[in-house]
């Protein structure tokens, strides 16, 4: 597969009503150190603004920060309009608190990847590496 | 209601374009090309607005605020947020939308995130490109809003048709104001958070300061999340930027040779610097064995033509 000659872009979203954002902020902080480019885009985002940021910023990844238990509407609904809008290639992974439960439902409606507390920055760029698109 | 996915399909094209053209090589710039045909074809005349100032001085609320009052009038707007690619890395963390309110059912609207990446400069490499996109995507009023280097920020002034200097309350005194910089190009100086402590007192600074020199650029005091003095500062930059005609997108295709240059001799000192030749060559010259003289591109041993 051809190498890279642009870094992955990568959203970091927070769909949903928490307002807890430190997550969020300290893995946009540690994938830009990991050399990719992150847009974060703030609290309480609409899906469908979610949508639309991660057309407009054209990125390879959206990954959500959920605290709040909203995960098992929230994300399935958010792939789907992806797809809807044409951005079937982009991955989609979720960070924060999601019961073990809910993960095979989760990945069963595209969640590429979850990442549940004590992950690791590393463990998450070399994920996103290995599942991005490639272009 | 959810985002029509049609609805979406314009601004998808317009940002699969922006990426290309980060991409340099033939098919960029058969890209550039391509656009700047549509927009001579559809007679565009997008006014484009640069924004720079320091960091904190409020560049990205004001860009919002302004695109706010222009979409209310009708206009379709779009904004495009430079922020720095880290050094070490290569990533950025680019966060300009946190302050500009999404609207997702809006294809008046367009906002995209661009890292310097290359570029050691405070205006990306692509940025003239992309603007020179937006505006074939029928966009009437492009913001660029820059880094915000500070007084170092040239290459803003070349590409925009207005360039709105932003300074917050604290920002600037007398001195700094004749200061040589990025004051002198300014059309337009705005001092933002007119609701806080020491607004006026700044505006007051500034005004003297530039008072001194000929041709003062118009200053204006606003707050951007306040919404206080927006619709002024609106009629002000397109004033100023009225008449502008072709020579805009002449300006903007300007912008964007300059930067194919600056792209690849940053590349080459880049290139040099870590293969260890540029320290080579600078030992050479101190012991004498490499005369300091002949053209810069042969010192650094430049090819002389550009990728096309």
């Amino acid at each position: 597969m051809a190498e890279r000659t642009t870094p992955i872009r990568v959203l970091i979203a927070k769909p949903g009503l928490d307002g807890h954002d430190r997550g969020a902020k300290v893995l946009a902080r540690g994938l830009r150190d990991e050399g990719f480019e992150v847009i974060y885009t703030g609290l309480r985002r609409t899906v469908d603004a979610i949508v639309a940021a991660a057309i407009e910023e054209d990125v390879d990844v959206v990954g959500c920060s959920i605290l709040s238990g909203a995960h098992a509407t929230l994300l399935p609904k958010l792939v789907a309009n992806l797809r809807a809008s044409g951005a079937s290639d982009v991955l989609v992974v979720a960070g924060g608190i999601i019961p073990e439960a809910d993960r095979p439902e989760l990945e069963q409606a595209g969640i590429s990847g979850i990442f549940g507390p004590g992950t690791t920055i590393a463990e998450v760029a070399t994920f996103l590496r290995a599942n991005a698109r490639r272009r | 209601m959810p985002v029509d996915a049609k609805h979406l399909a314009a601004r998808r094209e317009l940002a699969q374009g922006i990426s290309a053209v980060e991409r340099p090589g033939p098919a960029a710039n058969q890209r550039i090309q391509e656009a700047l045909a549509a927009s001579a074809a559809d007679a565009r005349n997008a006014l484009v607005v640069g924004l720079t100032g320091a960091p904190g001085a409020g560049k990205s609320s004001l860009a919002a605020a302004l695109a706010d009052v222009a979409r209310a009038g009708g206009r379709r707007v779009a904004i495009l947020a430079i922020d720095p690619s880290s050094h070490e890395s290569g990533g950025a963390l680019l966060g300009d939308r946190v302050r500009i309110d999404e609207h997702p059912d809006d294809d008046g609207r367009f906002t995209r995130s661009i890292a310097t990446r290359g570029s050691g400069r405070s205006l990306a490499h692509v940025a003239a490109a992309a603007t020179i996109l937006v505006e074939a995507a029928g966009f009437d009023l492009i913001f660029v809003e820059t880094v915000g280097a500070g007084q170092a920020e040239i290459s803003i002034a070349r590409l925009a048709d207005v360039l709105l200097v932003v300074e917050g309350p604290e920002g600037g005194d007398e001195v700094q104001a004749m200061k040589a910089g990025i004051l002198e190009v300014a059309d337009i100086v705005a001092v933002n958070k007119s609701d806080r402590p020491g607004a006026q007192a700044a505006f007051d600074r500034l005004r003297s300061g530039l008072a001194l020199g000929a041709g003062a650029p118009p200053l204006a005091l606003v707050s951007a999340t306040a919404g206080a003095g927006i619709s002024e500062l609106l009629a002000t930059i397109d004033d100023l930027g009225a008449g502008r005609g072709v020579r805009g997108r002449i300006r903007r295709v300007e912008a964007h040779l300059v930067a194919a240059a600056e792209s690849h001799v940053d590349a080459q000192v880049r290139e040099a610097t870590a293969s260890g030749a540029l320290t080579t060559r600078a030992e050479q010259i101190v012991v004498g064995a490499q005369p300091l003289t002949g053209s810069i591109t042969a010192l650094f041993g430049i090819s002389e033509t550009p990728d096309a």
